[in-house]
């Protein structure tokens, strides 16, 4: 079963192509260097989509958008929290200051937990590569070799927690594991996310919209086989080794278990650097009614976790009180921040049926909760009325207001349409200087860690990340690359570090490919892909101008909290730019990746981009 | 005579109906899915302690991979292989409720029951039997038809773990208990299975994973 003669070891070689215009079904080959050079997951599905999309400009809603689905190599494995997949796709949210192309954006990339990646593995899929748009609501069913379009008119129009349920009781067997979308991203809001069992869900970048223009509504798959790998007897060690060092229980491990990112709430809030009140302040004052114990105390009953992992970082419960009864998972770090702190919602109960709107709609929990704080600070400075707001009294931590807007953003109505548009357009229709308080970088917004304190971790990771504002990207050119590898190799991120120390990806690499992979050529892979990702949105346009931070950190400081007084330095931020863009081999004028970068990452190919 | 025979077998009569009556009761409330009667046997299971199960499956891998090992030379190691391949499986619900099952060791065995194979003359076995030590049922695969038969009862009215095989139709799934040597218990990362001896007569043996996941969602989300 696995020392046959195999190609590719560690992998199938291919790629499961679905034409929703044509209705065409193939399995194209992966090529072992393809495979070598991008890993798989965040990597392969950049570089497939590059190739795919030969002229910048594209629509993100055009059939012409690929939606690609990336398990990596240690998906489908039973290596500790191996349950990651990377929805990759063109942004339709992001935009540049300036470009030739009216539809220029960045690449998108958004990673979701759970089940699915490796169930697409089972099914002998490297990755799942959609484009076109079919003519109506269809879903793909994907068992093993039986891959299928069928019609999906009965899911149009529902919710992503009744979907979850009537997948499983249609398909009859639990065994199939789906991503789908909810109402919102048929509507095309662009905020729209990608999500697995209701309660996982690739949330920025918009890939769930993609996924609605292209009248998909799920993807369902089962898979009964597992991937071939070089050295089974190696790899039994290694995984042997990674088991038992993750079994060890360090106070670290510990934290994970008992709160998962929950724990964050408090401690960000304590050291300024949470999302408060549109990001105009940095500790919350209520975040103890929102935070673990009190979580902990007045909902939850469950850890739950993703494929083969032993954090269980979820924590699923039933919030009672004046919203009735909501059994749902939460708060998390950013869902707690964006739709709490941020809006100075206090409310643990009206926090958790805000969060079960948002998740049951499909949208981004972290850029909703960022326009509505945008939208709360544009109403309480008046210089928008309630006219504008369609009647909602939207007023700081107010929930009934919060629920009414989300609503109408997950319809697509009123209100709810403009405010889906971003942050940066928002503040473009309203005017009066709001676009001093649009906190996006390159028209994504935020996430739910503030600036002022952490200029290079934070601020350098928000605006140079590849994807528009990203907390998770890193400050530093290494760490951006460390994330980048285990965004494509199919790890949480959670556990990268872990990995790292103690295992080491590269022993496991080598164990699965059969090539002797070493940690230089690991971080060469990971440079590749960033860099790939940086020409693709040079490409459109973006350049070191649309590397920026919001307005309000250069010029409002916190009032209260240990980063009291603290503003951004114009200045200092733009010497780490400089240094960030020298670090990475990057012309510090326009942030284009020198020649010299690009020949040495095997992307010569790329040099006649200008 | 006639008029006490008559009394006490109305006795007898009356007795039943109320075991059955207290049995149907009881059993709707703990959750067992035969009748009770009195009965003191123990058995050795696998138990899931569904407070402490995050529906990981880690106990699907080390579980299909123990049970398909791998040779190469003098080096034995455990398989690698599809997770629905072992004798354990995590079913999940929404809202989030994770329902991990083996079999449950019926205690009237219905898979045996409907094993149409003639009893053995020397040994008594069917081609599926009850193991003498482990009391897991056990499949004679030289005897067994693959007439999935075993599979459809557990299936129709009890856990459902029986899968027959897609090749030759005999029945897969059920747990060995690895010899003593008990794989998911071992690599359980939360500690939630344990293989200890309990009642015949315990919470939700026998029962559906849909059953068991009803009975959970109204206990954690209510």
């Amino acid at each position: 079963m696995n020392m046959e003669s195999n190609s590719h070891p560690g992998y199938y070689g291919k790629l499961l192509e679905v034409n929703l215009s044509t209705g065409e079904i193939k399995k194209s080959n992966l090529s072992k260097q393809i495979l070598k050079d991008y890993l798989g997951g965040r990597g392969l599905g950049t570089k497939l989509l590059f190739d795919r999309l030969p002229n910048p400009g594209v629509d993100a809603f055009s059939p012409e958008n690929v939606l690609l689905f990336m398990p990596g190599p240690f998906s489908g494995l039973p290596l500790p929290s191996s349950s990651r997949t990377c929805v990759v796709t063109k942004s339709p949210r992001t935009s540049p200051l300036k470009s030739p192309y009216p539809k220029a954006s960045t690449i998108s990339y958004s990673n979701i937990g759970g089940f699915f990646g490796p169930e697409l593995r089972f099914a002998g899929y490297d990755g799942l590569a959609i484009t076109g748009k079919a003519a109506k609501p269809v879903y793909l069913y994907i068992c093993d070799d039986i891959v299928e379009i069928r019609d999906a008119s009965q899911y149009w129009g529902m919710g992503t927690e009744e979907l979850e349920t009537r997948l499983t009781q249609d398909l009859g067997s639990a065994s199939f594991r789906s991503c789908y979308i909810g109402p919102a991203a048929e509507k095309l809001v662009p905020l729209s996310s990608v999500l697995n069992t209701a309660a996982r869900a690739a949330g920025r970048g918009g890939t769930g919209a993609v996924m609605g223009s292209k009248m998909l509504k799920a993807v369902c798959v089962h898979g009964t086989g597992i991937p071939n790998i070089a050295d089974p007897i190696l790899f039994n060690e290694l995984l042997e080794k990674t088991r038992n060092s993750f079994a060890q229980d360090t106070p670290s491990r510990q934290w994970w278990r008992a709160e998962g990112t929950t724990g964050a709430l408090e401690a960000s809030s304590k050291s300024g650097t949470q999302a408060v009140k549109n990001y105009s302040e940095g500790t919350f004052s209520e975040i103890q009614k929102i935070g673990t114990g009190a979580s902990r105390k007045e909902i939850w009953k469950r850890d739950f976790g993703c494929y083969c992992c032993n954090l269980a970082c979820k924590k699923s419960g039933i919030a009672k009180g004046a919203y009735g009864n909501i059994v749902h998972d939460g708060p998390e770090y950013e869902t707690g921040s964006m739709l709490g702190a941020n809006l100075l919602i206090g409310d643990l109960a009206g926090l958790t049926k805000c969060i079960g709107i948002a998740d049951d709609l499909g949208l981004d929990i972290i850029s909703a909760g960022n326009i509505i704080g945008f939208l709360m600070e544009a109403y309480d400075k008046k210089l928008i009325d309630k006219a504008f707001l369609d009647g909602i009294d939207l007023t700081w931590g107010n929930v009934d207001s919060t629920i009414a807007l989300l609503r109408k953003m997950g319809a697509n109505e009123g209100v709810g349409k403009v405010a889906n548009q971003g942050v940066k357009k928002l503040a473009e229709v309203i005017g009066k200087d709001s676009s001093h308080f649009a906190i996006h970088v390159k028209g994504h917004e935020l996430a739910g860690w503030n600036v002022h304190k952490e200029l290079q971790e934070l601020g350098i990771s928000y605006a140079t990340a590849n994807r528009g504002a990203c907390h998770m990207n890193g400050g530093f050119a290494t760490s951006q690359n460390n994330s980048t590898i285990t965004d494509s190799l199919g790890i949480c991120n959670f556990v990268g570090e872990w990995y790292v120390n103690d295992i080491s990806f590269v022993n496991i690499m080598s164990a699965i490919t059969g090539t002797s992979w070493s940690e230089g050529e690991l971080q060469k892979a990971g440079e590749r892909i960033y860099n790939i990702e940086k020409m693709f949105n040079y490409r459109e346009g973006f350049r070191r101008e649309d590397d920026n931070l919001p307005e309000r950190f250069f010029t409002d400081a916190y009032t209260a909290g240990p980063a009291k007084g603290i503003k951004v330095d114009r200045t200092k931020f733009e010497q780490m730019l400089d240094v960030y863009y020298d670090s990475r081999g990057w012309d510090k004028i326009s942030s284009r990746p020198k020649p010299e970068k690009l020949m040495e990452l095997n992307l010569g190919y790329l040099t006649h981009i200008s | 005579m006639e008029k006490e025979d008559k009394q006490a077998s109305r006795r007898e009569f009356l007795r039943n109906i109320a075991y059955g009556a207290g049995g149907f009761l009881l059993t709707s409330a703990v959750g067992i899915a035969w009748n009770i009667e009195k009965d003191d046997r123990k058995v050795k299971v696998v138990v899931v302690d569904f407070t402490k199960c995050t529906g990981c499956r880690t106990c699907e891998t080390v579980c299909s991979g123990y049970h398909h090992k791998q040779t190469f030379g003098t080096t034995t190691i455990p398989g690698l292989v599809n997770p629905y391949k072992g004798n354990i499986l995590v079913h999940h619900f929404t809202p989030d409720i994770d329902v991990t099952l083996v079999c449950s060791h019926c205690k009237d065995a219905p898979c045996i029951a409907a094993c149409p194979v003639t009893p053995d003359l020397i040994t008594g076995h069917k081609a599926l039997y009850r193991d003498a030590e482990t009391g897991c049922p056990t499949n004679d695969t030289d005897r067994c038809l693959g007439c999935r038969e075993c599979a459809r009862a557990c299936r129709n009215i009890r856990t459902g773990t029986i899968r027959p095989n897609a090749e030759t139709h005999k029945p897969e799934g059920i747990c060995d208990q690895c010899n003593g040597n008990l794989q998911c218990v071992k690599y359980c990362p939360f500690k939630a299975l344990e293989y200890k001896e309990v009642d015949y007569e315990r919470a939700y043996a026998g029962m559906s994973p849909e059953e068991i996941g009803k009975r959970l969602i109204r206990q954690f989300y209510s």
